[in-house]
């Protein structure tokens, strides 16, 4: 009776196993060749219309005074559902959190923002990096969502059709170093930098001038289910940004209008955005297909 | 002194060669040699036709045009006032054509000779495209395809071919999704009201 009961309960314990066996490999992406990068895409959530993965590998982000040059790649990544009457698609963000990464980006002269001119002497340069772009003077800037990945918008016909705004993005800029602390920001979840990207030509108010955007050159990809768009340039410069607020701890009373000086004006017009980007963009349905497809 | 000499030469040599290339002579429409008076009609259906975005080729078995055709100021002109397109499908087994269609009709069309060959000029093309298909990229996504295209004209076989030669000759390009993209299509020039079973001839 007792070996009854022990075969019994071994028997249970293993069909336990390999049922969670069964569970943990179907719950795993098995996707394969340009479908891989789509992993982190909702791609069994049917109200994901496309899976995007969006890096930009170059450009510029100017605040004001600051120019800061994007040197590090910044990923967005998810899906985004079908277009609405307004022409925009919800974003559904990246299943593993990171939507926007997190690429701290060098701010050229640092706290106190001295830049040599471009025909300096290499050695003026060098020091200049060396004194006033190190640990402590040094001033990283990173970009990051203001807002849940709800509040971002796809319109992918302006996207390619390089007309009107394609992506909007509601962001925040992170100034840190470790004078400023780590709550240095520009923009926030209730007043955030509301990007609204366009791949057609802009129209700022002064002092900008409209600049120009592309669409890049598209290539549709494993058999008509995944489109890559190389060189896609991003442009804004109409958006405002508000005041630094959170810069220096609890001196920020003192440090947050010494920064907001050296920004200067922040309103629109004074403000520019410039994302170079390679897009790869995929039908949901086929990467969830991929996964299927290859257990 | 005299090499100064020859280099000019050379140099004008070279600049009647290049405005011979480029000048643009004024063919027009001729019938049984005749240069047409008034206006005259001609219709067809492509013999072939196919435009390709990089990775997707998308073709109509019917692919037909109306074409009103005149002479005005000794230069062939035209306007394409129709352009019905049928049975549109794609190289993907994902993507099918829910919709195609040509808009803002009518297209106005000049000949012009390059390099001794007699081209017509198509301007102000758009052809709006809406993909389906579940696991297609482009499925709901309208694609419009918009510029200007010449095709070479053919006196013997009566055509109008248009690719990626005769485009970049005439320095016409049509574009979809910000790019330039490939359009292939063998066209018969033929007229179908005063001038029917005349051969239809461009000089």
């Amino acid at each position: 009776m007792q070996k009854h009961r022990t075969r019994v309960v071994c028997m249970a314990l293993m069909a336990l196993a390999l049922a969670a066996l069964g569970l943990a490999g179907s719950a795993q992406a098995k996707l394969t060749g340009e479908f891989t990068r789509f992993g982190n895409c909702e791609y069994k959530n049917l109200t994901v219309k496309k899976c995007i993965v969006s890096t930009t590998e170059s450009g510029e982000v100017v605040l004001g005074n600051k120019k800061v040059p994007i040197e590090k790649p910044v990923v967005l990544q998810g899906g985004y559902g079908k277009a609405g009457e307004n022409g925009f698609g919800q974003f559904f963000g990246a299943t593993n959190g990171i939507t926007l990464s997190k690429a701290p980006q060098n701010v050229p002269g640092g706290l106190l923002g001295i830049v040599p001119e471009a025909s300096s002497p290499a050695l003026v340069k060098a020091l200049i990096k060396f004194f006033l772009e190190n640990k402590l003077t040094g001033v990283n800037s990173t970009l990051e969502l203001a807002k849940p990945a709800s509040e971002i918008w796809v319109s992918e016909n302006n996207l390619a059709g390089e007309a009107e705004v394609a992506l909007k993005l509601p962001v925040q800029i992170r100034l840190e170093n470790p004078f400023l602390g780590k709550n240095c920001l520009v923009g926030s979840s209730t007043s955030p930098i509301k990007w609204e990207l366009t791949t057609g030509t802009t129209a700022p108010p002064a002092p900008n001038t409209p600049i120009k955007g592309s669409s890049g050159f598209f290539e549709i990809l494993e058999e008509g289910t995944i489109l890559r768009s190389k060189g896609a340039k991003l442009v804004d410069n109409s958006w405002s940004a508000p005041k630094a607020t959170g810069c220096g701890g609890i001196l920020s009373f003192l440090v947050s209008p010494i920064i907001n000086s050296q920004l200067g004006t922040t309103t629109a017009g004074h403000n520019t955005a410039i994302l170079n980007n390679t897009v790869y963009i995929a039908s949901r349905f086929a990467v969830n297909e991929n996964n299927e497809l290859n257990p | 002194m005299r090499l100064k000499k020859t280099t000019i030469g050379v140099v004008l040599a070279v600049l009647c060669a290049m405005f011979a290339a480029s000048a643009s002579a004024s063919p027009s429409w001729k019938f049984e040699a005749k240069a047409l008076e008034g206006t005259e009609t001609v219709l067809g259906g492509a013999y072939e036709s196919s435009m390709t975005i990089p990775g997707l080729t998308t073709k109509c078995e019917n692919f037909l045009y109306k074409l009103s055709i005149e002479n005005s100021a000794g230069t062939g002109k035209g306007s394409v006032t129709e352009v019905p397109l049928y049975n549109c499908s794609t190289s993907s087994k994902y993507c099918t054509v829910e919709t195609i269609g040509a808009e803002s009709l009518p297209w106005a069309s000049h000949l012009a000779t390059v390099s001794s060959s007699n081209y017509i000029i198509i301007e102000g093309v758009k052809v709006s495209i809406y993909y389906g298909g579940e696991a297609c990229v482009l499925g709901e996504t309208l694609v419009v395809v918009t510029g200007s295209a010449g095709g070479l004209i053919n006196n013997t076989t009566e055509t109008a071919t248009f690719n990626a030669t005769t485009l970049t000759a005439t320095g016409t390009v049509l574009k979809a999704l910000g790019q330039k993209i490939e359009w292939n299509g063998v066209f018969p020039t033929e007229a179908f009201q005063w001038h029917r079973e005349q051969p239809l001839t461009v000089s």
